[in-house]
């Protein structure tokens, strides 16, 4: 019995089934497929109906074939820069989750440094930022001609709105974030000096919670250099001390933030 | 208010699982009446399909029931319901009202005179057991559970039934439940498909609760996927027709079970939801071996969240699966990275099943730097695949996923997606029409078109890529639940 005998008895059986046995007699059963059903305790059409149906199932399941070969779909363009580490890409998840006011340098540092997005991210990026067209411009940057590929055939993937034109100085510059003037003179000094001005001021209460989109700012904003002596300061505050869950926030974004840039350093 | 329990806390006082899973579409706020929750009673008025709702009160803390219904079984449906209603936070405390206070007062009564009873025994001569006329805590009308009294007004106060009565009695009710089940088949077959009853999914919804009923939990699951094929594609009636002849085929075998092969007797019985102890799996000889932790996929199966670990033996080549589920914010399992490799023992449930339990793990799952040989070793071309896929289907047709790795790259059949080598392709299954798939999205940009190494699960319907074996990493790319449901990382 052949593939095609086979297809052609469901055919049948489809036909059949769709009537139903009260209108139509179910179809002799071809070759081995006679024997398998044969019972004579099987009286009615619709049990005869039911135990071809279930014989041709499982031998059409367990006869599982290829289906036809298919052409090669054409490959982006080679891209010589190497794909971002796999920190790196796990970083990026934790701060579009935790901390996506970093998402921005994440991307200009990736770009900069001269990494490639690894290719796992690409889908999420995109669709993450198909109404933003400065932030789906970096990533088409930083994704090379398998970008540009991978919008071609998933049309999920398009912008939502006409191409907008981007001004090399948004692309390439982080979004400037609102520090008030006494916390944006921080922005120079070193960690130290930040992190015990900052260490201070959330002991005494002066900088509390209702501060903490400010200070959020000011670190993701301040000098490199700076992270690691701010995050052993505010890592020091008192667990007992008011504040010190604002302390630990803040933390959290520095470490983040200081891995996250130490990662995608070449 | 006491610390409330976890939803594995009720299962474990259900009196088999059919009750929980039966419990579960009931354990909702808007059925409920007068729910209220003071100290350790938990209470409400459940709408069933009587005029008068079912008065049910808990006590979490001394185990004990009430329901106005009239299951035999303690805790009825309606009270692990209540529990898990209770479990989510869904129940307000207030004043206890007087029929709960009546009920507490009654059992506090009865507890008394119980320890009083044993007491008194304890005085006695060993040997005599309970003298006639006094309280005896196997009566059915009160019990103990870790010293704990346990008062249960839930009649008929009757001894409980020995172990083959039990299981003498869920054989009755699955062979009855499969007759229904190829009587009800047998109807659709004879009014045909395109009868208009097949759109309405309680014709589906029935059928599901009655094999709940009969035991054949499994069964009832695939009933309900069943229903779900309906009008899904253009071909729909096709996939319908072939998964009616499965159910009958099933539907058959469980029937004849006693005079099948014993390894095809406990697949069958297995498929139909005849519930294996995890005692008893675990107490079978192991499989021990290195397992490649080469897939994983959640699929959402009524209330539940069902994850799939797909596992391959280093030495063996034996595929095998570890499931975990996860009722509402609940935690799938996070315990078997995909990519990453375990030395441990599986257990594997009767028959040539591919359902196993890890046992004992002689390391933490680890990312060796041969994995990505091994894995590279174990893909196939799609030819090959198919023929591995047959095996296992040949021996039970009733497999709806069969894991399989292979050596593909991706290809278009005009607006589908496919596997495909020189031997032939495969048909990616497609989402939900409106979904993005997120599967052949990653695949599509982690492969940039040339062949890899992929683990996919053979569905009726198509493939679903699951993981991308690259040289430096396993790229787990399968279906993920949802996490506002279940916690899912």
């Amino acid at each position: 019995m052949t593939t095609e005998s086979m297809q052609e008895h469901w055919e049948q059986l489809m036909t059949v089934a769709m009537l139903g046995t009260d209108r139509r007699n179910p179809p002799t059963p071809p070759g081995p497929l006679a024997d398998l059903v044969a019972d004579t305790a099987r009286s009615s059409a619709s049990e005869r109906m039911l135990a071809q149906v279930a014989a041709c199932t499982a031998v059409r399941r367990a006869g599982v074939v290829p289906g036809p070969v298919l052409d090669e779909i054409a490959m982006p363009d080679t891209d010589a820069r190497p794909t971002c580490i796999p920190a790196a890409i796990e970083r990026w998840h934790y701060i579009t989750e935790s901390w996506p006011i970093l998402e921005d340098e994440w991307t200009l540092t990736l770009i900069s440094n001269g990494w490639r997005i690894a290719p796992e991210l690409l889908p999420a990026m995109l669709l993450r930022h198909r109404s933003d067209a400065i932030r789906r411009t970096r990533v088409m940057v930083g994704a090379g001609d398998a970008g540009r590929w991978l919008v071609g055939h998933l049309p999920d993937l398009e912008p939502r709105h006409s191409a907008v034109s981007v001004t090399p100085e948004a692309l390439h510059s982080l979004p400037k974030l609102p520090i008030a003037p006494e916390l944006a003179e921080m922005l120079d000094w070193p960690g130290a000096k930040v992190g015990t001005m900052l260490a201070q001021s959330i002991q005494t209460g002066s900088l509390g919670h209702s501060h903490k989109p400010m200070l959020v700012n000011l670190v993701a904003r301040i000098h490199q250099e700076a992270l690691t002596n701010l995050v052993d300061v505010l890592t020091g505050i008192d667990p007992m001390a008011t504040g010190h869950g604002l302390a630990t926030v803040l933390v959290d974004l520095a470490s983040t933030r200081q891995r996250m840039l130490s990662e995608l350093m070449r | 208010m006491s610390a409330a329990w976890s939803v594995e806390q009720v299962a474990s006082v259900a009196p088999s699982a059919s009750a929980m899973s039966a419990a579960q579409p009931l354990a909702t706020p808007s059925r409920w009446s007068q729910l209220g929750v003071a100290g350790t009673s938990v209470w409400g008025s459940f709408q069933g399909s009587g005029t008068e709702p079912y008065d049910t009160i808990a006590d979490h803390s001394r185990l004990g029931f009430s329901c106005s219904c009239l299951s035999r079984q303690t805790p009825c449906k309606h009270a692990l319901a209540l529990l898990l209603l209770w479990v989510r936070g869904q129940v307000a405390d207030t004043v206890t009202p007087s029929h709960v206070e009546a009920w507490l007062q009654r059992r506090r009564a009865a507890s008394s005179r119980a320890m009083a009873a044993a007491d008194n025994e304890a005085g006695e001569p060993s040997g005599g057991g309970s003298a006639p006329g006094k309280p005896d805590a196997t009566d059915g009308s009160s019990a103990t559970v870790d010293g704990a009294v346990i008062v249960d007004e839930q009649p008929p106060p009757a001894p409980p039934p020995d172990r083959d009565a039990t299981r003498n009695d869920r054989v009755v009710r699955m062979h009855a439940g499969l007759a229904e089940l190829d009587r009800w088949l047998d109807d659709r077959i004879r009014t045909g498909l395109a009868d208009s009853s097949l759109a309405r999914y309680a014709t589906w919804d029935q059928l599901a609760a009655r094999l709940v009923d009969a035991q054949a939990g499994s069964l009832a699951n695939r009933v309900r996927r069943l229903a779900g094929l309906v009008g899904a594609s253009t071909n729909w009636h096709d996939d319908v027709l072939a998964e009616l002849g499965i159910l009958h085929l099933l539907a058959q075998a469980g029937r004849r079970i006693e005079v099948l092969p014993s390894s095809l007797a406990d697949a069958v019985a297995t498929t139909v939801g005849w519930q294996v102890r995890q005692a008893d799996v675990i107490a079978g000889v192991p499989d021990t071996d290195e397992w490649m932790i080469a897939g994983r996929s959640d699929v959402r199966e009524d209330r539940i969240e069902v994850r799939r670990h797909w596992l391959r033996g280093v030495n063996s080549g034996r595929w095998a699966l570890a499931l975990s589920f996860a009722a509402y914010q609940q935690s799938l399992d996070t315990s078997l990275p995909v990519g990453s490799s375990l030395h441990a023992d599986l257990h594997r449930y009767p028959g040539p099943a591919l359902r196993a339990l890890v046992g004992t793990r002689y390391h933490d799952p680890a990312i060796h730097p041969n994995v990505a040989a091994q894995f590279a070793a174990s893909a196939c071309s799609i030819a090959d695949g198919c023929a591995e896929v047959g095996v296992l289907l040949a021996s039970e047709p009733w497999l709806d996923r069969v894991p399989v790795t292979v050596h593909a790259r991706l290809a278009r059949t005009g607006r589908a997606w496919a596997l495909a080598d020189h031997t032939g392709s495969m048909p990616i299954l497609a989402p939900d029409t409106r979904a993005f798939d997120a599967g052949v999205a990653m695949l599509l940009a982690v492969s940039e078109g040339k062949p890899v190494d992929l683990t996919v699960e053979w569905t009726p319907h198509g493939v679903i890529p699951l993981s991308i074996h690259l040289p430096d990493r396993t790229v787990d790319v399968g279906p993920r639940a949802n996490t506002t449901f279940v916690s899912a990382a």
